[in-house]
């Protein structure tokens, strides 16, 4: 029987009647009972869209909600097994994806190059700290876009003079915004908190319905971290979606196609200036809203946190996950959440002095030569070199 | 006029000008790799850090203030054409992103690896002159015998650039090398050797400055601290147009001049605040620089 | 002599040249002649090392020029003055004249000297920077900076590119005394091909990269079919 032949809609139903199942009789409580048997069925229905031949053609948004759901549905699904350190670290490599995809699209989709979203993850972050001091009673996804939008009004400010400026005049002028960003922390401590930054005022707390799935006695930081991981992936899945839709678009497409012909670009109609400012809006937005759900993760919002070398990281990570993809941006979280492991677990294995001198400097000397090496050995990144193995494996094979 | 008012404005000038001369050597040797090679030279301040570094890790070996001085300077020429040969080879002719990101790694490598070998704390270098400021009618007077060595040996160094470029015929070399490559090739100059040369002589006033820079501001030598006098020697760089020596060298003095208006009039924080304002407008109003002669604007 | 034996170039998928072979016998003047794309052009650049081939050899008198820098090829006396003249206009007429001659161990007085006379408008315009001489002032300066090196080759990419008839009639004068006086070897690269073939002794026609004619300039000049389609020269 021909793969071709086989008809996807009744086997998904079966198995998700099998799956359902399965689920009310495993698990013990109805709760767990519930969310296994919704997992599974999200899961088994997504896949079953996913293999309809010949979809991603013909309904390609719904093939992307369909790949970012089953995604979701999986990353939430282990998340609730995994140890709360665990959690903490993939939230934080959460959210720095979203800010790698920011600046994947700027430097891969439009050719622009921007060495200050570090400072951009600042606005963000300072925002949310600020506001929700200030507003204790707006939601949090209300504080989120409002960081958000102060991201994207700071990203117009410098995507303007941005738009006539080449590569090293460009890199220049962000890696100074960067630099300049400490400074106009400093200058307005009064609102920033000065050296050490701001608190939360009311800590984000797990809702109570969560309470129900977990054994009597975890403690509340567990669940806290679990609703926070879940939601920052969650908003990452939507940043995703989004973004694969905007590479996607006709927006997309004319900024790849300033990327790589300018006069082309012209000749087509595609306005250059406003399609570059565009591209560094959104570049600049995603990197706000990375760094306010650093500040939800952490709790907390400090000044150094935000220096040129945040910026220097975000680059090195997507240059080695890989310019202009979205793959690239998810390598790259997935490296920042377990660098600081890796790290530390070189330090012990060469038997480093932790407090030493090049202990503190491994993080530098690592990610500074991975950004070199990358750079010049493999310049599409580990996403593009999978991409090259990929096509030479396909091209190898006949037929 | 207040005379309180013109003393101070005298002494920021002064002061500005110190800084100035130190912004503007930066500017220089960006504007030489930039003409030679391309390419924006973010390991700039970096780079003859290192050197220093090395120069005066002799110390220990009890060598004095100027013996040191010649082994920083033979480290920068080793430094700068290593670089070239191995790193910055590789990057000629790829597209813009690659050397910018490049750089921008290999200065953060050549901090870390510094701040490994010899750690973050700031070391006092010794200078040779007086670090005191003179007294003027009983005030402390913006120069000292330090700050005018400084200032003269900037000078000297643009000097001497500036002739080896217009009148020697290994100037005239580098120049048609920077202008037009391959017609050079054709008419038998060893146009890589000269880039190497170019690197090599853009490091060694890159550390020329680093170590007027590193005795003058009392902090002493840090991985860091050209990070600062980079980041102003590009703004000034890129104001007066990545193409022209002149204009990078007045533009990174009067560039010092403001800020040191600022420090005094506003506040230390403003600093870079209003050189990325400065910066912003001039690049709006003239986008290759304002010293750039219409014709040979390379965007 | 230079000696070119089955040369092949290609970019990438395309050959610009095909198995083409001739001799540039010493102190002749030998025209390469063709239309535009035939790869006149590509030929004079892989003499001067500025593309590798894919196959075939190139030899200065015995000596084989492949795998050569193009700076030690110039070195070696072939002086290239490239399509578009290549005359670096922020140098005074001087300087680039100064830059020609630092290859050669030439005494630059005389050198300069010797090109102010053999270009006088060149002597009048010395200080003056090369980007506000004229067309055929331009071309002038080109072949002196190459000629102050005192070459044994010279090869010209359509040095008459842009000029006025009377000024070609005079580069081609100059050229060809050039010729008489020394042991100069010249490969004259030219899409005006009735005024190449008046003082070449030799001619090799290219079409599409290939040698469609290999023979002394006369016959060449005479064939009434090369004439037509390959040299457009259609009555």
């Amino acid at each position: 029987m021909k793969l071709g032949t086989v008809r996807p809609i009744p086997i998904a139903v079966g198995l998700a009647f099998v799956a359902t199942v399965i689920a009310l009789v495993s698990t013990s409580t109805s709760r767990e009972g519930v969310a296994l048997c919704v997992a599974l069925d999200v899961a088994i229905a997504c896949g079953a869209v996913l293999s309809l031949p010949r979809f991603k053609s013909s309904h390609p948004v719904v093939f992307r909600a369909a790949l970012t759901l089953l995604g979701l549905d999986v990353a939430l699904f282990v998340t609730y097994y995994f140890p709360s350190s665990t959690n903490f670290n993939l939230s934080t490599g959460a959210a720095m994806s979203i800010v790698l995809l920011g600046l994947s699209f700027l430097t891969g989709a439009s050719g622009q190059i921007s060495l200050g979203n570090g400072a951009f993850m600042g606005v963000g972050a300072f925002v949310m700290a600020i506001w929700a001091n200030h507003h204790t009673t707006t939601p949090i996804v209300i504080t989120l876009l409002i960081a958000v939008a102060c991201g994207a009004l700071v990203g117009l400010l410098l995507g303007l003079p941005a738009t006539r400026l080449r590569g090293p005049y460009l890199a220049g002028m962000t890696l100074a915004f960067a630099v300049a960003f400490t400074f106009i922390l400093a200058t307005f401590s009064s609102w920033t908190g000065g050296d050490s930054g701001l608190q939360l005022p009311t800590a984000v707390t797990a809702p109570r319905w969560l309470d129900g799935f977990f054994a009597a006695g975890t403690p509340p930081l567990k669940t806290t971290t679990l609703y926070l991981t879940d939601f920052t992936i969650l908003v990452a899945g939507v940043a995703f979606f989004f973004m694969a839709n905007l590479f996607a678009s006709r927006t997309g497409r004319s900024m790849r196609l300033i990327r790589d012909n300018d006069v082309a670009a012209e000749l087509v109609g595609v306005s250059l200036p406003r399609t570059r400012v565009v591209a560094f809006i959104v570049s600049s937005a995603y990197a706000a809203l990375g760094g306010a759900l650093l500040t939800l993760i952490d709790n907390s919002v400090s000044p150094p946190t935000y220096s040129f070398a945040l910026s220097v990281t975000i680059l090195s990570l997507i240059v080695i996950g890989g310019i202009g993809t979205i793959s690239g941006a998810l390598i790259g979280g997935v490296i920042y959440a377990f660098s600081t492991n890796v790290i530390s677990w070189i330090t012990t294995q060469t038997g480093l002095n932790p407090q030493g001198n090049l202990a503190s400097q491994l993080n530098g000397i690592i990610f500074g030569g991975l950004l070199i090496v990358t750079m010049i050995f493999a310049p599409f990144g580990i996403s593009g070199a999978v991409r090259h193995l990929w096509h030479r494996l396909r091209a190898r094979s006949p037929g | 006029m207040d005379p309180f008012l013109t003393s101070r404005i005298v002494t920021d000038v002064l002061g500005g000008l110190t800084n100035g001369v130190t912004y503007g050597l930066v500017a220089l040797s960006l504007v030489l790799i930039w003409r030679s090679t391309g390419i924006l030279n973010f390991a700039q301040g970096a780079m003859p850090m290192f050197a220093t570094y090395v120069g005066f890790a002799l110390l220990s070996y009890h060598f004095g203030y100027w013996p040191c001085v010649v082994a920083c300077v033979i480290a920068a020429v080793l430094i700068g054409g290593l670089t070239e040969r191995l790193l910055v080879r590789r990057l000629y002719g790829k597209p813009e992103i690659n050397p910018i990101v490049v750089m921008v790694g290999f200065l953060i490598v050549l901090e870390a690896v510094a701040a490994a070998i010899w750690s973050s704390t700031p070391r006092s270098l010794p200078s040779p002159f007086s670090l005191i400021h003179w007294q003027l009618a009983g005030r402390p007077f913006a120069l000292s015998p330090f700050t005018v060595y400084e200032i003269a040996t900037a000078l000297v160094v643009m000097l001497a650039v500036a002739m080896l470029f217009r009148f020697t015929n290994l100037g005239l070399q580098l120049r048609a090398s920077a202008l037009a490559p391959e017609v050079s090739r054709l008419l038998g100059v060893r146009v890589g050797r000269l880039l190497t040369l170019g690197w090599m002589l853009s490091t060694a006033v890159g550390v020329i400055t680093t170590i007027l820079v590193s005795a003058n501001f009392f902090s002493g030598l840090t991985p860091t601290v050209m990070d600062g006098i980079f980041a102003y020697g590009f703004i000034a760089a890129a104001i007066g147009g990545l193409e022209s020596p002149v204009g990078a060298v007045v533009a990174g003095v009067l560039l010092g001049v403001v800020n040191q208006f600022v420090t005094d009039f506003v506040n230390q924080n403003a600093v870079i605040i209003i050189a990325l304002a400065i910066l912003v407008v001039s690049l709006m109003v003239r986008p290759s620089g304002v010293f750039t002669k219409s014709t040979q604007r390379r965007v | 002599m230079i000696t070119i034996d089955d040369l092949t170039v290609s970019f990438g998928a395309v050959q610009a040249l095909r198995h083409v072979s001739f001799v540039a016998e010493t102190g002749h003047i030998t025209a390469v002649l063709g239309a535009n794309g035939a790869g006149k052009t590509t030929l004079l650049r892989t003499i001067s090392g500025l593309k590798e081939p894919k196959t075939g050899t190139i030899r200065l008198g015995d000596q084989s020029l492949m795998h050569m820098r193009t700076e030690d090829i110039a070195r070696l006396g072939i002086g290239h003055v490239p399509e578009g003249r290549g005359v670096i206009g922020e140098f005074t007429v001087e300087e680039n004249l100064r830059l020609g001659a630092m290859m050669a161990k030439v005494n630059l007085a005389q050198g300069l000297q010797a090109q102010y006379e053999l270009f006088p408008v060149l002597g009048e315009r010395r200080k003056q920077h090369a980007a506000k001489l004229s067309g055929g002032e331009r071309q002038m300066l080109a072949m002196a900076r190459a000629l102050i090196a005192n070459p044994s080759v010279l090869l010209l990419d359509e040095p008459s590119l842009g000029l006025a008839p009377l000024v070609t009639a005079q580069l081609m004068h100059t050229i060809q005394s050039l010729c008489e006086t020394s042991d100069l070897t010249v490969i004259l690269v030219e899409q005006n091909a009735t005024s190449a073939l008046r003082i070449a002794h030799h001619a090799v026609v290219l079409h599409v990269g290939e040698v469609v004619a290999n023979d002394t300039a006369s016959l060449v000049a005479a064939d009434e079919n090369l004439r037509q389609y390959y040299l457009g020269l259609v009555e």
